[in-house]
């Protein structure tokens, strides 16, 4: 007789053990249905409902005051047509990039030298230090920002006058603008990238690095090599992550250049506040957000698509 | 004609947007201006307040007993709005009535006074007044009467001004004796004022001139001395129902209309050109600096510092520098300087009554006590702004603040009869988000032409859409 041949285990359960088990599926159920239920709500209420929203409004127009009307596509016709929107997308593709690079350069590089160091306190330290930013708010980081680089009254520039470079238009032209928010998004988004970093090098298997300094590789090569093909993945979640944060850039720009000089700044996000907060014109707004998720949607789509090739999973 | 047919109701919309609560809410905001009842009491009065909770928190407890001695059976509640500038400020109140907490009345300046009766948010205080006029005729024998028709739409007065400030020169009398130049009078022009910045604009760490990037006192005071304006300028019809009672035998009220009537865009005419680019060639010299962009509160701190030498500010800025610290003496005040013409522009506040107010009468009470002289200073106190009051330009006001020419507040108006509202039509937010995204731009480029011609289509599409 083969072992093949033999009568599952399961059914012959006494009937009274399979009522137990099913009345305990049904509570786990309950129980899992429940852990999940409030953040459900809360995607529903505060992220799914504005979006559909959103797009129901994209295809009216609406001042708030007066009823709204339907103009079928007419919001989007002029979208793709207006030359500010147009300008916005690609400054905030521009900023957004910068952005997104230089975060994951810093932050690999802080993480490198955190995780060299072998004092476990500066460690907590270092990580500490680089991730605090993070937690301040950006509107209040924008403000005080915008003060450190005033080209009249600005410490930067009282210091960089001490060493004889006098006057730098941080705020006053399109690069010195353009610039200064990328320093300073960049300053407060790198701790994200900066922990994740860490904690992907230190899961790195030690037996790999080993090996790879028994044939001779240098740190430089091993970083190059072993760490960052290991810790891929990592970089690429913190790229998309970072990428769809950069793409939504309004605090720094809109407090600190107000979106200028001229319109060097203006992120699509500013345009579309303007469009509906300052100026109520709900629909076109809409029609903006809803364009700008559909950009989001293909950079992440586009970068999912590059991991294929340069993502190494183990 | 619209080719997508009628206009939808809320409610189609609504089931439309299925899930979208964020929709539900905001749909909440079209029912406000719908139906009211005047006459009803007790609750809560609700008034919106630019500013910051502890000013409005102040302004409750002085106000709230005036308000008490009206109704009893009525508590009144002051929300403070903050924003860098008025288009900031009407933003956010538009964005609370959309959520449904639309307040009795709102302190509107003159930014938003059409954009408010544009949109039927406000209501004509015509039969208010016209049923109050004989209590009413001390307030108007005391108010100039080109604040009350900038307070004015379409014939219809919106407003009550309760304080205005014009767009005068303010400069710093120590860094004029420093540099030699002898102290403005009433009648310098543009040429003296050029001499006097550019001699001290030599002093180290000090520049001639500053100014900030706004609608309000920024190079338009420039362009309304060089006889521009960013958009024609008429007067609607109507207002005789005021003219000729509240103001009858005034002659500073002939040829009054009602209210100014804001047409076709001119941004880029050779007057407007002329000034922003007098301004650009001023920084290019090393007059002046670069420009912020908002209300000028880091103006007046830099000023106070002893490191401009003039700049434009109205009667807000006595107090405004006072609380910086500025001895009343080391800073004076002249008419603005004299171009083609010495024409300046003002503007003025007061408080509107919202359609959806179900205390309206009250309401109107309310805004009669806060236009009385003896309220002023419960509103404003410390210099704060100008009393549209006549008789509150007293010496006594400014003895304490400065500055010593504080006569020419309200004499621009008297002196200098052109003088007139900054250009806010219905579409105010987006003509000052276009002029101040222009501005930065043509001081970065240094090409004032460029940039108003990119403002000049800004304007035609804005006013195009509205």
């Amino acid at each position: 007789m083969s072992v093949s041949q033999a009568q599952p285990v399961v059914t012959a359960m006494p009937p009274h053990k399979v009522l137990t088990q099913s009345r305990e599926r049904r509570r786990e159920a309950r129980f899992g249905l429940g852990m999940i239920a409030l953040s459900v709500i809360l995607v529903a209420v505060f992220t799914a409902g504005p979006i559909l929203a959103s797009f129901v409004l994209s295809f009216f127009s609406w001042d708030v005051i007066s009823s709204p009307k339907f103009v079928g596509i007419n919001n989007y016709k002029r979208v793709v047509s207006d030359s500010s929107v147009l300008h916005s997308l690609a400054v905030t593709l521009g900023l957004g990039i910068a952005i997104v690079v230089l975060q994951i350069v810093f932050g690999l590089i802080l993480a490198v030298l955190v995780n060299q160091r072998r004092g476990n306190t500066s460690r907590v330290f270092f990580r500490t230090a680089f991730y605090l930013p993070l937690l301040a708010s950006s509107a209040a980081v924008s403000i005080f920002m915008g003060y450190l680089f005033d080209a009249k009254f600005g410490v930067i520039n009282y210091y960089l006058g001490l060493i004889g470079i006098s006057n730098v238009p941080w705020l006053t032209t399109p690069i010195g603008a353009m610039v200064t928010v990328v320093l300073v998004a960049v300053w407060q988004q790198t701790g994200f990238t900066f922990v994740l970093f860490v904690a992907a090098l230190m899961s790195v298997p030690t037996d790999v690095l080993e090996a790879a300094q028994i044939d001779g590789a240098g740190p430089f090569r091993t970083l190059l090599r072993i760490k960052i093909p290991l810790i891929s993945p990592t970089i690429l979640f913190a790229a998309v992550v970072a990428m769809i944060n950069s793409m939504q850039l309004f605090d720094q720009p809109y407090i600190m250049t107000a979106g200028g000089p001229g319109n060097a700044t203006t992120t699509m996000p500013i345009v579309m506040y303007r469009a509906g907060f300052q100026n109520l014109q709900f629909g076109f707004g809409s029609a903006i957000a809803i364009l700008l998720l559909a950009v989001i949607l293909a950079i992440t789509g586009l970068q999912f698509l590059a991991a294929r090739k340069l993502v190494f999973y183990q | 004609m619209n080719q997508f047919g009628s206009a939808v109701s809320r409610r189609s919309l609504l089931q439309a947007g299925g899930a979208g609560l964020g929709l539900a809410g905001l749909g909440t905001l079209a029912g406000c201006s719908k139906g009211s009842d005047s006459g009803s009491s007790s609750g809560t009065f609700k008034m919106l307040y630019f500013g910051d909770q502890k000013s409005a928190d102040a302004l409750k407890a002085k106000l709230a007993p005036e308000v008490t001695k009206l109704d009893s059976k009525v508590t009144l509640e002051i929300s403070a709005v903050n924003g860098t500038d008025w288009n900031d400020f009407f933003a956010k109140v538009l964005t609370q009535i959309a959520s449904g907490t639309a307040p009795d009345i709102v302190g509107v300046a003159t930014e938003g006074v059409q954009l408010m009766a544009s949109k039927d948010l406000a209501i004509p205080l015509d039969d208010y007044v016209k049923k109050d006029m004989a209590s009413m005729k001390p307030y108007f024998d005391d108010v100039h009467p080109s604040l009350v028709e900038a307070m004015m739409y379409q014939g219809h007065l919106y407003e009550l001004p309760s304080d205005f400030n014009c767009g005068n020169m303010f400069y710093s009398t120590k860094l004029f004796h420093q540099a030699g130049v002898a102290e403005p009078g009433p009648n310098w022009t543009i040429d003296d004022f050029h001499n006097a910045v550019e001699k001290i604009a030599k002093i180290p760490g000090v520049n001639g001139f500053d100014w900030v990037v706004r609608l309000w006192g920024s190079w338009t005071s420039f362009m309304y001395a060089n006889g521009g304006n960013l958009l024609t300028e008429s007067k609607f019809s109507g207002g005789d129902w005021l003219w000729g009672t509240a103001y009858a035998g005034n002659a500073a009220a002939a040829g009054r209309g009602g209210g100014y009537q804001w047409g076709a865009p001119t941004a880029n005419s050779p007057a407007v050109v002329e000034s922003l680019q007098y301004l650009i060639d001023l920084k290019k010299a090393g007059i002046a600096p670069s420009p912020d962009v908002g209300g000028g509160g880091t103006l007046q701190g830099l000023f106070a510092s002893q490191r401009i030498g003039a700049a434009i500010g109205g009667g807000f800025w006595a107090g405004g520098l006072h609380n910086a610290g500025m001895a009343p003496d080391s800073f004076n005040v002249q008419f603005f300087p004299k171009w083609k013409s010495q024409r300046h522009l003002f503007g003025t506040g007061g408080y509107a009554i919202f359609k959806s107010s179900k205390k309206k009468d009250l309401a109107w009470e309310v805004l009669k006590v806060l236009a009385k002289p003896e309220s002023f200073d419960i509103i404003a106190p410390g210099n704060v702004t100008t009393s549209a009051h006549k008789s509150l330009a007293t010496a006594e006001r400014y003895a304490s603040t400065g500055p010593k020419n504080w006569k020419v507040f309200y004499d621009t108006l008297t002196e200098h009869p052109d003088t007139g509202p900054i250009p806010a039509p219905p579409y105010y937010n987006a003509l000052a988000t276009a002029l101040n995204t222009r501005t930065t731009q043509a001081i970065s480029t240094g090409d004032a032409k460029g940039a108003l011609d990119g403002l000049q289509s800004d304007l035609e599409a804005a006013s195009k859409a509205t």
